[in-house]
């Protein structure tokens, strides 16, 4: 695990708390209740290890967004939810009984929503601070283990080295829905978003 | 996506038109709307899909501004979608957040439904430069019909299974009351007996004798409803529909309960009107109206009232009983007619018995084609009990079977008793003696038979258990209805049994048997039930009553 200095660690933290803001607002206002989302913690991994770092956090098979962007920063960014999270998040949001995800299509589709609306507006917060312009595809969702995911990312797409990985809280009608953002970076990447980051925090004092 | 499809430039225009007329050509392939825009949000292409089921030729959709042509799209918020995808970001649109991007009418459906649509939008880029957005709808209208439909199966099979737990867990509330309740008379029973047989000269004897005599009535009540419950469930549960004056019925309910209600200070009022007769069993209407009663008199506190009223309102005749009592949580009020629901079932509840009365007498009102309703405005607000019958012909019923006038008499007849349990037979012999009737007891059919047989008792009327050991009742009477003698084949005999049911009945009656009378015996019953039987007695019988009442 790369250690982040305290510095680092609060501007990041800053910087995607106001991405899962923009996040919440959509939710908000797409589904017509008041949606929290809170970022608690963010830690860097080598890509190798966030398969155990997040299988010690979600043990069951998980629903994962997956969204690769492109441009100046490049990477794959994903949202992983376990079933039952991804289901209860479902309900919450359009009020009404999720189905086994592996039958129900439109909570596949819900959360595949919610997790392009949450990697747009986090990579989209990023992309504004490097002043640069981020692409992404299409927003995909599988339903498979955490450490098959991670494997297919590995095999696929060489060169990306480090994993950004954001705890994220979903708050809605007095419930709570925990997730995790991972963003895989190249080390370049990696390099000039935290030297973007720390200069950032620095503007701002 | 977002696979590096390298293409080897052959010539930039030419391959520039290829690409575009092989996308048309997919384009219009794909069976999902698919249309792009140019930075401004003017349409670009409009592929086959959107032109078949908007109704918009592509000559007319393209180079028209997106939201002029479909300004729902900005009025619902969605035009941001392009604002984003102008900035590079995908967008998916969920069916079940954004219902659908393109209003299109389903074909064939009235009233404005749209299809509903998953869409994706996205930029279009150039080089480091976006040019534009593309569009894709698909129609998902069938899947979410599906979903909904599953949706609610699954949502009906969850209450299926959350209504059997619930009767469940009722029903083994149940057996928790029914132990407590079968329980509760007996220790008074037994309780009392012990201390008769141990104090010689109890001042309190009489007491002591209510009190086992009303715990085992409370006792029978409590086996007949359970019975009556187990029939109804069964389907068992059969009516011996006479036409009958249910202003009768209501009476004979009143009277039963007036001595409980008189007991705790409550009055019954009452406003009966002449009624049209109904078609019904008596004896279970009656059971209707008394439960109903009983229940106002369990719950209505010293100092309250309790009102009957009985009307006829078009072809029903509609019963009210309306009490002063706890009333009935409005929530627990759609339960009341539940079998085994009790509003309080918790063991330190106040008030008894079983939670079956009122689910029978709902039973009962529907067997007989009426309806029974609850209403209370909460509790301690009263309770009002209403029943509907419909109305029958208006001709006057016959007199039930053995409502006779004058005193009745049994005085110097001769009676034959079968019974094999000791202290039945016993109980049997006492009563007769005590109306003053002459008896012979024998505990077989084959006793019995000897005695019809001998010239030393000639009863004239015959009294039988049918379940006795060796030959029972029916196989008797068989006997003796086939005898050569034709005093043995005219004995009235009655069956006096255990066996209550109306198939019993039937099968006694039939069996060669004048009358039925279930167990346990009530005198006044079985001495007019003989007494009625008198017509059929023997002249020489009559001669010897007669002489008998010169003796008194």
């Amino acid at each position: 695990m790369l250690q982040l200095t305290d510095v680092q660690q609060d501007a990041l933290i800053e910087l995607l708390n106001i991405g899962f803001g923009r996040a919440a607002a959509s939710l908000s206002q797409l589904t017509g209740h008041r949606v929290l989302l809170e970022v608690p913690e963010v830690s860097i991994h080598l890509v190798s290890e966030v398969a155990e770092a997040l299988e010690r956090v979600v043990r069951t098979d998980v629903a994962s967004v997956h969204q690769i962007f492109s441009g100046p920063v490049a990477g794959d960014a994903l949202l992983i939810l376990d079933y039952q999270g991804a289901s209860m998040l479902k309900e919450l949001l359009t009020n009404e009984p999720a189905l086994p995800l592996s039958i129900d299509t439109s909570a596949r589709e819900v959360i595949t929503e919610v997790g392009n609306i949450l990697l747009n507006a986090c990579l989209g917060t990023f992309g504004n601070l490097l002043q640069v312009q981020v692409s992404f595809s299409v927003p995909h969702l599988s339903l498979e283990s955490v450490g098959a995911i991670l494997e297919s990312l590995r095999i696929n797409r060489r060169g990306l080295e480090y994993a950004l990985i954001v705890h994220a809280g979903f708050r809605l009608r007095e419930a709570e829905v925990k997730g995790y953002l991972v963003i895989v970076l190249s080390v370049a990447s990696l390099d000039r978003l935290i030297r973007e980051v720390e200069e950032w925090e620095h503007r701002q004092r | 996506m977002g696979a590096q499809t390298a293409v080897k430039t052959v010539a930039g225009t030419e391959l520039d038109l290829v690409t575009l007329g092989a996308t048309q050509w997919i384009n219009d392939l794909s069976n999902r709307g698919i249309f792009t825009t140019n930075t401004a949000l003017v349409i670009c292409s409009w592929n086959a899909w959107l032109v078949a089921n908007t109704g918009l030729a592509a000559d007319c959709a393209i180079g028209r501004s997106l939201f002029d042509l479909f300004p729902s799209i900005r009025d619902r918020g969605f035009d941001r979608y392009y604002r984003e995808a102008l900035g590079g970001e995908s967008r998916i649109l969920s069916e079940s957040l954004h219902k659908y991007l393109i209003p299109i009418a389903i074909k064939g459906v009235a009233g404005g439904v749209e299809m509903s649509q998953s869409t994706r939008i996205g930029p279009i880029r150039s080089g480091d430069a976006i040019v534009g957005t593309v569009t894709a709808i698909d129609d998902v209208t069938e899947r979410v019909v599906m979903e909904r439909e599953l949706r609610s199966r699954i949502a009906a099979l969850d209450r299926a299974r959350l209504i059997a737990e619930e009767n469940s867990r009722l029903k083994d509330e149940f057996l928790a009351t029914l132990s407590h309740e079968i329980r509760t008379p007996l220790n008074a029973v037994l309780g009392w007996t012990r201390i008769l047989r141990t104090q010689q000269h109890l001042k309190s004897r009489d007491h002591a004798l209510d009190v086992i005599e009303r715990n085992a009535a409370s006792q029978l009540r409590l086996i007949e409803d359970l019975l009556d419950t187990a029939r109804v469930i069964s389907g068992k549960l059969r009516l011996e529909v006479r036409t009958v004056r249910f202003e009768d019925v209501v009476q004979a309910a009143i009277e039963v309960v007036t001595p409980a209600a008189t007991a705790k200070g409550i009055p019954i009022t009452t406003s009966v009107d002449v009624l049209p007769t109904v078609q019904g069993d008596a004896d279970r209407l009656q059971q209707v109206v008394w439960n109903l009663l009983s229940n106002a008199v369990k719950f209505t506190a010293r100092g309250g009232h309790i009102n009957v009223s009985a009307a006829t309102a078009g072809d029903s005749v509609v019963l009210t009983v309306r009490d002063t009592g706890e009333g009935i949580d409005r929530e627990f009020l759609p339960y009341v007619f539940d079998r085994f629901r009790q509003a309080d079932a918790s063991t330190s509840r106040r008030q008894g018995g079983l939670g079956l009365g009122l689910a029978l007498v709902r039973q009962l009102v529907e067997l007989h084609g009426g309806t029974v309703t609850a209403d209370s405005a909460g509790i301690d607000t009263g309770t009002i009990f209403t029943v509907r019958l419909p109305a029958g012909q208006s001709e006057s019923p016959p007199k039930a079977p053995w409502a006779r006038d004058g005193a009745v008499t049994i005085r110097g007849l001769s009676v034959l008793v079968v019974e094999d349990d000791r202290d039945g037979r016993a109980m049997l012999v006492t009563i007769l003696k005590n109306y003053g009737a002459r008896v012979r007891a024998v505990a077989s059919a084959a006793s019995a038979l000897r005695i019809l047989a001998g010239q030393r008792f000639k009863p004239d009327v015959l009294l039988s258990d049918i379940g006795l050991s060796g030959t029972d009742g029916l196989a008797l009477i068989e006997q003796i209805r086939g005898a050569a003698s034709a005093r043995m084949r005219r004995l009235p005999a009655i069956a006096v049994t255990a066996y209550a049911n109306p198939e019993d009945r039937d099968r006694a009656l039939r069996a060669g048997f004048q009358a039925h009378l279930p167990k346990p015996i009530d005198a006044q019953v079985l001495i007019q039930l003989i007494d009625q039987l008198r017509p059929r007695l023997s002249a020489a019988v009559k001669r010897r009553r007669q002489t008998a009442r010169v003796a008194t």
